[in-house]
């Protein structure tokens, strides 16, 4: 007779090991720089994209950050080197320059888009949600942008914004993720490509979901997209975010930077489901994907980061709320799932600056085959924020017996009337649950998923319903809306 | 290593590779994880070297100290003073200083002194290997049940040297044996100095220890504490700590549960005042099967005192059918106070149920009011909070005498 | 319908069911019972294909080998076991535990899936059975359940699976006597020409609800006695001690008489 952990074990690996779906690479004609980094490439890029001046000048100032900088290693990530020579900093689809309508997107672009289950002709979208489409570092296309703009509602490739907001964002650009703040985000900062941006003017509430479509597919690539969502006072947005990569041998760079400002009782809701390419099962290839994700929540603001990572052979991304002013509010939701050889190292960080001012966390990691999973997580209270209160909760589940869990979080508390309350656990499936599932008539891979959803409930909740369908992505499908 | 006559001093044979690990690696700064909060700027005034002296006449230990029956081994500034010691204990027991088991059993001392590189963990540990000749050692035979606690003192007087005292404690417990040991600390005036203070501990299987440490050095003072201990099969590991005095006081475990079925408990209240910034670094590792271990760690933070808690359970890979738990509950009492906590669990085994938390508040308002509301008046009602809080972990001492010095220190006069 | 011939089972080395031998047939209502550790519920689990146990015999449904099978599959073939320990699945929503549960059933018969909507009248009227209110539908499996839930949870699901046999694991135990007469009513509403019952009880309690056709009574892992429902009265009123005597001192007598 089996031994009881075993057979769950084979289980989760079958469960988890199921083909990467959306591995094929679509064959477009792609207008690519020399791979290497040097000014002359930063100075390149701000060229192709037709910059002013003082995008070039904030561009080379983070490129000359970057260069005295070291890449963090005090992450629980086992990383063989990066050779950023050999990274192409710049790829982009060669597509008519104009695009009068949809129809006007490239028919290659459109069916892999169409394949990727994201159509682009918005007859044929769900009703509610605009996508901005990004093939390597360029937005290929956004819709819904008319409508959105009767609303007020600003949401266009970071280019084009540059081009037709240039006040809007220089005044936010790397306002809440400065040039220097990492190593990653100033390699971002330097070259980044293109991205999403996102304008909510005061006392609007988005009329629609606004959703970012990544797509890495060239090769020998880096990704660095930017994404920029200013939600002005009394204004509401929900935002959306999914990622997919072909299947390839070489481990590819993926370093974004997101930031969000919400300002006076505005409340930003972002979500994400990453699900780029993990490697395969002996850990060759993968995206290698290092993310800064901060926002800036203002007086009575709210922001809420809910994320499920399932993607990637490396995960590095701490989505994070500067509390700064009175009473806001911020929330972090992640599932985080790591198999094959995966290793994600994420968590967010909670600044509280003002007074009353409350955080929640919620993490569920799970480990299966050969993944690691390390939530990391930093709580601050600062002398100036009374009444500050957080409560975090990190389950771990804990699937075979070569993976690990791990658990790093940091509670700095430098205010007595702050209430922080931190809990975590590690746990397995229990054998009794798998069995009571089958009695009931479900395969043991059908009552696994089950259980490993069950787990992850109270993140998937904050989804939006939209996204359910994206959520599917994640191989442990989401179960029915039932309820 | 054939025998020769003059036994090798491992504290001698040591000191190079240890001095040569501090030139090579250097001193914790901010960036090493378990010194990320300690004041690096003020541990530097510190000299470390050999033993100064004494200088003025031995201090009356008087009150500074719980009064226990049993023998004892009390250190003076580095060097065992024999006139305070009581060296003579019940049968099975084995007591001697660091420095006479040095010269006559050197090996028996491998497992303090030879640290190979990767078990070094920092500059104060390799200052520790190099200038700890003295100290004390306990050794109980196999079988031996010990009904008198055996406490060892260590007594600072520092001076213009500004010194750090190095000394040694080496407890090593037979198979199936009972003890329980307490490590008091404390010093004399109010110049500036430290003490450095490394004990190893060996639990053979089946043997049980309680070891309690009281650390109640000057304010003046800096203190470093760090406690290594290795635990057979179906052993049982009961530590205690009070880290209460110096301006930095740090105590660190590092317990590993090498035996099946070993238990390890340990709990620890830090209660800080003025600036005081009191540490403690815990690390539980599951090694081996079946192990079960608990931490309960209470701070209380006035004044502009800090709090650190670094906490971790690590189960190694095929330590499946692990229990661990760890509890860090800590109150602020003051706007200048701070705490920093951080539990860490990193789980590479199967069948496992850890399970931390960590809490930081203040005196819970309905309680004070409660009591407010029945005539208690706010400073005793606040007094009674805290010392119900305290409480929790002083009540895991088994020795009322020693339960009876912490409430004096802690001003409690309800026993 | 049920065949259950020679079954022993073992866990750890320890013999727990010796030789059992017992025959069950269409409509039938019997009545185990037994002092604990009599092996009542390792019968129940030794139907439904729990891990970990050495079985030997024979055991079939409507002919079909029942211990060759994975419990999914005999959960497909029409048995459904009634939990003494209901288990708890935090996150998952019991509408969708059970309308995935029958689905799972009926994909495997090869039988058309029941849509949302349907269900919801499937299990509407379930509810009613058991005295259930709406929103017991929407939260977590048995997670945060009372002990009366739990078994009234454990009836629901019945109800929805329509079994072909259903094995009731001390279904009674923990409830109190309004909990009791709920699922003793759930139990005799399913009664039905096409379904029999194992109904394992500690305490012939649960009985004087639910009129067994037969009772046999399982002392050491085997059956020391049969007999209509007069001999649960029997064992109300003189307790287990005979049978524990009885098998005591003549182990080698043979109880072939066992068989109905």
């Amino acid at each position: 007779m089996t031994a009881p952990m075993s057979e769950s074990t084979r289980t989760i690996e079958e469960l988890t090991s199921a083909d990467y779906e959306y591995g094929f690479s679509t064959d477009l004609e792609t207008d690519i720089a020399p791979p290497g980094l040097d000014e002359s490439v930063v100075r390149l890029i701000s060229s192709k994209k037709d910059e002013p001046e003082w995008l070039l000048e904030w561009r080379l100032k983070a490129y000359a950050a970057w260069r005295e900088m070291e890449e963090p290693d005090w992450a629980k990530l086992e990383i063989a080197p990066i050779d950023y020579e050999s990274i192409s900093y710049w790829a982009a689809p060669k597509q008519k320059p104009v695009l009068d309508s949809m129809d006007d997107v490239d028919p290659d672009i459109r069916e892999m888009f169409d394949k990727l289950g994201i159509p682009l002709h918005e007859q044929k979208m769900l009703s509610n949600v605009a996508v901005d489409a990004i093939v390597d570092s360029v937005s290929v296309t956004t819709t819904f942008k008319a409508t959105l703009l009767e609303a007020g509602v600003i949401f266009c490739s970071f280019s084009e914004a540059v081009k037709d907001y240039p006040d809007l964002v220089r005044e936010h650009l790397g306002s809440v993720v400065p040039v220097r703040d990492n190593f990653f985000a100033a390699l971002n900062s330097a070259v980044f490509s293109d991205g999403s941006f996102c304008y909510i003017p005061k006392g609007v509430r988005c009329p629609m979901e606004l959703s970012t479509y990544f797509r890495i597919n060239s090769m020998n690539t880096g990704q660095f997209e930017r994404t920029l969502i200013v939600a002005e006072d009394d204004s509401h947005v929900s935002y959306l975010e999914g990622c997919t990569a072909p299947q390839r041998d070489e481990n590819q760079l993926h370093a974004a930077v997101v930031e969000l400002v919400a300002k006076d009782r505005a409340e930003i809701k972002y979500s994400t489901v990453q699900n780029w390419y993990p490697g395969d099962e002996n850990g060759v290839g993968g995206i290698y994907n290092f993310v800064t994700k901060r926002g800036r929540a203002h007086t009575d603001a709210k922001i809420s980061w809910t994320q499920v990572e399932t993607g990637s052979a490396i995960t590095w991304k701490y989505p994070s709320v500067i509390l700064q002013g009175d009473r806001s509010i911020g929330e972090f939701y992640s599932v985080a799932l790591s198999c094959r050889r995966q290793q994600a190292d994420t968590g967010t960080k909670m600044i509280h600056i003002g007074k009353d001012t409350t955080s929640t966390i919620i993490s569920k990691g799970i480990s299966a085959a050969h993944g690691q999973n390390t939530y990391r997580g930093l709580v601050k209270i600062l002398r100036s924020a009374e009444n500050a209160r957080n409560y975090t909760q990190c389950d771990s589940l804990l699937l075979g017996k070569e993976c690990g869990a791990h658990t790093i979080p940091y509670i700095e508390v430098k205010n007595p009337t702050a209430q922080v309350e931190h809990e975590a656990s590690t746990s397995t499936v229990g054998e009794d649950q798998l069995y009571y599932c089958r009695q009931r008539g479900m395969t043991e891979e059908d009552a696994m998923s089950m259980i490993v959803n069950g787990f992850c409930r109270e993140v998937f909740n904050e989804l939006p319903m939209e996204f359910a369908v994206e959520a599917q992505l994640v191989g442990i499908s989401l179960e029915g809306s039932v309820g | 290593m054939t025998a020769s006559p003059t036994a090798i001093d491992p504290a001698v044979t040591g000191r190079a590779a240890a001095l040569d690990w501090v030139e090579l690696s250097g001193y914790p700064t901010r960036r090493n994880e378990a010194w990320r909060y300690a004041p690096h700027k003020k541990l530097a005034e510190l000299s470390f070297g050999p033993p100064v002296a004494l200088t003025t006449s031995v201090p009356d230990l008087g009150d500074l100290i719980p009064a226990l029956d049993g023998p004892r081994i009390v250190v003076v500034n580095g060097v065992v003073n024999t006139e305070l010691s009581t060296m003579t204990g019940p049968t099975g027991l084995h007591l001697s200083s660091l420095l006479d088991a040095r010269r006559e059993q050197p090996d028996r001392l491998a497992v303090h002194f030879d640290r190979v590189k990767s078990q070094i963990s920092d500059a104060y540990m390799a200052l520790n290997i190099a200038f700890g000749g003295d100290g004390a050692v306990v050794r109980v035979d196999a079988g031996a049940t010990l009904e008198v606690p055996i406490h060892i003192v260590d007594v600072e007087v520092p001076d213009e040297t500004r010194n750090a005292s190095c000394t040694g404690v080496v407890i090593e417990l037979g198979a199936g044996s009972s003890a329980t040991v307490v490590e008091t600390r404390i010093g004399v005036g109010a110049d500036f100095g430290g003490s450095n203070i490394r004990t190893t501990i060996t639990i053979a299987d089946d043997a049980s220890l309680e070891h309690v440490l009281l650390q109640n050095v000057p304010a003046s003072h800096m203190h470093l504490s760090n406690i290594d201990v290795t635990q057979g099969a179906n052993s049982k590991f009961l530590a205690r700590s009070f880290n209460l005095g110096a301006s930095y006081g740090r105590v660190a475990y590092r317990v590993d549960l090498a035996g099946s079925r070993a238990h390890a408990d340990l709990s620890g209240l830090f209660f800080g005042f003025g600036d005081q910034v009191l540490d403690q670094q815990i690390n539980v590792v599951h090694s081996a099967k079946n192990c079960t271990s608990r931490q309960t760690y209470r701070g209380v933070l006035d004044d502009a005192s800090t709090g650190i808690f670094n906490g971790g359970i690590d189960v190694l890979p095929g330590a499946d059918g692990t229990d661990a738990e760890q509890s860090n509950k800590n109150l602020i009492l003051s706007d200048r106070a701070e705490v920093n906590t951080q539990p860490r669990l990193e789980i590479l085994a199967d069948e496992v149920a850890c399970k931390h938390g960590a809490t930081v508040g203040q005196l819970d308002e309905s309680a004070m009011y409660y009591m407010r509301s029945r005539g208690i008046p706010a400073v005793e009602a606040r007094r009674l909070l805290i010392n119900g809080f305290a409480d929790q972990v002083v009540d895991e001492v088994s020795i009322e005498s020693v339960r009876t010095w912490i409430n004096q220190r802690l001003g409690h006069d309800d026993v | 319908m049920l065949h259950v011939n020679n079954l022993t089972a073992a866990i750890g080395g320890k013999q727990i069911l010796n030789d059992l031998n017992l025959e069950v047939g269409d409509n039938e209502i019997f009545g185990l019972l037994g002092p604990n550790g009599s092996g009542k519920s390792t019968f129940a689990h030794a139907l439904a294909g729990r891990d970990g146990y050495d079985i030997t015999g024979e055991v079939t449904l409507d002919g079909a080998d029942l211990l060759d099978m994975e419990p999914e599959a005999r959960a497909a073939a029409g048995v459904f076991m009634g939990f003494q320990y209901p288990v708890e699945i935090p996150g998952v929503n019991n509408m969708y535990f059970l309308r995935t549960a029958l689905n799972s059933v009926r994909r495997a018969r090869g039988e058309t899936e029941v849509g949302a909507r349907d269900f919801l009248n499937v299990s509407k009227k379930a509810m009613d059975l058991v005295e259930m209110k709406e929103d017991f539908l929407y939260r977590s499996v048995n997670a945060g359940f009372s002990g009366g839930e739990k078994k009234r949870n454990e009836i629901l699901q019945m109800a929805i699976m329509e079994p072909r046999l259903a094995v009731l694991d001390e279904t009674d135990s923990g409830l109190d006597i309004d909990a009791l007469r709920i699922v003793a009513g759930g139990v005799n509403a399913l009664r039905s020409p096409e379904r029999s019952m194992v109904v394992i009880t500690h305490y012939q309690r649960l009985l004087d609800y639910i009129k067994p056709d037969f009772v046999h009574v399982l002392v050491d892992g085997r059956i020391v006695k049969s007999g209509d429902h007069t001999l649960a009265l029997h064992l109300e009123a003189n307790g287990y001690a005979d049978f524990e005597n009885d098998l005591g001192d003549a182990s080698e007598q043979s109880f072939a008489g066992a068989q109905s």
